[in-house]
């Protein structure tokens, strides 16, 4: 579990223990992923289904490592978004921005220390209310956020309808709806990612080791 | 305005006020929707408290249930911008 | 950004105030740092430890007066109306996007949160899935039958074809214990790793990761509050102690989510005493299965020391018990693939954690009896060991459980298979091995969590209280001369 290098490598030690032996079998056209190319981040609260749209979005290419001089997990793999290979992070759940527990300061640590090309706030569409006060904390950071509302699926079985357009012009950034466990929205997240991505006129913070 | 453990109804109640030093505490709180202006309702007492607010659901023990001061009315001075400014 | 929360007016003119420092040279320090400067000032008005730390001196004792001629024209904490400002932000968005045309709208999930939360059919339901869930699928399934399965297989078709091959590749016969034989890293320390824990904890993690993905873990926590109270705990512990009977080592890991420091200590300290890890009382099930009057008493034994222990900790300990406070997401059917991935993950990193300790136990054993060490660290524990009623073959296994305590268990195991024991004397090794120093990994996570002296305390606590309970315990059955 001492992967500690993972953490300036973008994912690219994950040939010592992917999932190499996994029974399904592994896409192996998959592009390789860009060294020093964009990042992107999951967050959110916990509960909110951020590690089933994780490996919704990233199939088997996972890596587990420590965040570094910490024992919090952080999962790493790689999203395919048209013909490039990007690496994700799914950070561990938290409430806010200032960070009450181990695991909300590595989320938060990771947010403002390394470079990302999209964050994915995932909420929880059955309480949306609740939830946008993390999404206002993102934005007030000025993070390239795409709001992510999970959990359709309940939401619609509670009787509750989401005004997808009207959150986006509330919020000025994209919205995507989806169910990650039903794997509904998931390839428009995907094409969010891409657009988001293709906009973004920063070039690539140069890759460290 | 009274502990909300002292509530006997389950309809909902306003909430008026946190009673704790407790900063992470009340940012948990803070986090479930457990704050000034919102409503709660309790569902539940034993073996711990089940309380509602909003769609949200939370099982809370009896210390922190005692440390939520709600009402039955809503009042105007729960909302933050009428706590008059001191000089 | 398009979006701007206005704050309260004391606020906002501190938030003007941190962005002019900022600019003027404080944002030098922080340019590594994604942040905006308003973002950072409303960070640091709500003092964030880790940004307040990296300011100099001077600029603390600016900022602490800043907060304070805040603080002092609002009535109430800064963190709070800051709070509230967001969530009327939040809650003013909600009510434009989201609409709820059919309000009442009743899931049948909700029935059944009632019936798992309500006092009277709630402990049926705990007692129910903890007894078909834990312990007959992980108990009798995982440790029983696909133990037997894997065992039978490796020693019928792996170890004589391994002997065999490595007699003829390796003409030393002492470099042969290295790999096969009775101790070796192959013949022993795989055979452990893939035919005792792997089965147990991949029961074990697909049972968790199903009850974790239904909602149900946060409601067997409110059901529980009440009663960990009463040995320092809450109800969100419910999640470490269970998680340690499929893995003290994960489990104490896990502790880091509990809110304060005492109930991670007190976690910690009935986990390494008290909890049994899977593949022990998976082992310790199977060796006491015959004897229903010995695993009753261990088992009562074991759930008494573990609430004596609590209590005392509790009442010994300064501080009080922590709050509980635990969101509870609806009760859905669980994703079946989502529980294999999650399963398969827990055990893949399980397996690679366990796989070195048990291939360097195996190491280390082959280097204590070539050359001695161990004959003479055994000889050392023989008269403990006869003190407590035990045969001497029982020496080697205390040694080795402190390698590993499933380790040790397994190794009782193989002794009981040549009928060496006594129903007393598997009940007395049973409920040391239980009470036992934790394995080594779990040693490493505790010196590593709690640092190095609560280790060391731990470590000088549990090591004679496991051996005097084994001590009483002889003395007990001998005086009213029960044998089970």
């Amino acid at each position: 579990m001492d992967c500690h290098q993972c953490h300036q490598n973008h994912g690219s030690c994950g040939s010592k223990r992917s999932l190499r032996w996994l029974p399904f079998s592994e896409n192996l056209t998959r592009p390789p992923i860009e060294p020093g190319g964009p990042q992107i981040a999951l967050v959110g609260m916990p509960n909110v289904g951020k590690s089933v749209l994780f490996h919704a979005l990233t199939d088997t290419y996972v890596t587990v490592s420590n965040y570094p001089g910490t024992t919090v997990e952080v999962t790493r793999g790689a999203v395919t978004l048209g013909d490039r290979a990007v690496s994700v992070i799914d950070t561990p759940g938290m409430y806010s921005l200032l960070p009450i527990s181990e695991e909300e300061r590595v989320a938060r640590d990771l947010l403002i220390s390394e470079s990302f090309g999209a964050i994915v706030h995932v909420l929880d569409a059955k309480n949306l209310g609740r939830m946008l006060s993390l999404t206002a904390q993102l934005l007030e950071a000025e993070l390239p956020v795409i709001v992510a509302v999970n959990m359709m699926d309940e939401a619609q079985r509670w009787g509750l309808t989401i005004d997808r357009e009207a959150l986006v012009a509330k919020l000025g950034v994209p919205v995507v709806l989806m169910a990650a466990a039903r794997n509904r929205g998931v390839d428009q997240l995907r094409e969010a990612l891409a657009d988001r991505l293709a906009s973004t006129s920063v070039p690539a913070v140069a890759a460290v080791g | 305005m009274n502990d909300l453990s002292t509530i006997r109804s389950s309809d909902p109640h306003w909430i008026v006020h946190l009673e704790t030093q407790d900063d992470a505490m009340l940012r948990k709180l803070t986090a479930l929707g457990i704050l000034p202006g919102n409503q709660i309702a309790i569902e539940q007492r034993f073996p711990s408290y089940i309380v509602t607010i909003g769609r949200t659901r939370a099982a809370l023990d009896r210390e922190t249930v005692q440390c939520i001061f709600v009402t039955r009315e809503q009042r105007t001075d729960a909302n933050s911008n009428s706590d008059s400014a001191m000089p | 950004m398009s979006i701007k929360i206005r704050y309260l007016a004391p606020i906002e003119a501190a938030i003007t105030q941190i962005e002019i420092w900022w600019r003027s040279g404080w944002g030098q320090d922080f340019v590594d740092r994604h942040l905006s400067p308003r973002s950072f000032a409303l960070l640091l008005l709500q003092k964030d430890p880790n940004l307040w730390e990296q300011l100099p001196g001077n600029r603390q004792q600016d900022l602490e007066q800043l907060i304070a001629t805040t603080q002092a024209q609002i009535s109430r904490p800064i963190s709070l109306e800051i709070a509230q400002a967001r969530q009327e932000f939040a809650q003013a968005i909600e009510q434009t996007t989201l609409a709820e045309p059919n309000p009442n709208q009743r899931h049948w999930g909700e029935k059944i949160h009632k019936l798992t939360v309500n006092p009277i059919s709630g402990f049926p339901i705990l007692v129910l899935v903890l007894y078909w869930g834990v312990y007959k699928f992980v108990g009798e399934f995982g440790a029983g039958e696909l133990v037997d399965r894997i065992e039978t297989f490796f020693e019928e078709q792996i170890n004589p074809v391994v002997n065999h091959v490595t007699e003829q590749a390796i003409p030393w016969p002492s470099l042969q214990d290295l790999f096969a034989h009775e101790y070796g890293i192959i013949t022993l320390g795989i055979r452990y790793a893939t035919a005792i824990v792997l089965p147990v904890v991949a029961t074990y993690f697909l049972m968790f990761s199903l009850l974790e993905d239904s909602g149900y873990l946060p409601r067997l926590s409110l059901m529980l509050d009440r009663l960990f109270k009463a040995i320092g705990l809450s109800g969100r512990a419910v999640i470490p102690i269970v998680l340690g009977l499929g893995c003290d080592t994960m489990a104490t890991i896990v502790t880091r989510t509990l809110e304060t420091k005492r109930e991670r200590l007190i976690a910690t300290f009935l986990l390494s005493l008290a909890i049994p890890c899977a593949a022990q009382w998976g082992v310790i099930l199977g060796l006491l299965a015959q004897r229903p009057a010995a695993l009753v008493t261990w088992a009562g034994l074991i759930v008494g020391i573990f609430l004596l222990a609590g209590f005392c900790i509790d009442k010994f300990l300064p501080g009080s018990a922590a709050q509980f406070y635990i969101e509870l997401p609806p009760l859905r059917l669980p994703k079946i693939r989502n529980v294999i991935t999650k399963t398969w993950v827990r055990m893949k990193w399980y397996f690679w954690e366990v796989l070195p300790l048990f291939i360097w136990a195996s190491a280390i054993i082959w280097v204590g009896r070539l050359t001695g060490v161990f004959d003479w660290l055994i000889s050392g524990i023989e008269p403990i060991a006869l003190a407590l009623g035990l045969p001497k073959e029982t020496a080697p296994i205390l040694l080795y459980g402190f390698f590993r305590r499933d380790y040790g268990a397994a190794g009782l195991f193989d002794l009981q298979q040549g009928g060496q024991l006594t129903g007393d004397q598997l009940l007395i090794s049973a409920v040391v091995l239980t009470l036992f120093l934790p394995c080594i990994a779990q040693l490493q996570m505790i010196i590593k969590e709690r640092g190095v002296k609560t280790a060391v305390l731990m470590v000088s606590f549990i090591f004679p209280f496991a051996l005097a309970v084994g001590y009483v315990l002889n003395w007990g059955l001998n005086l009213f001369q029960i044998s089970l």
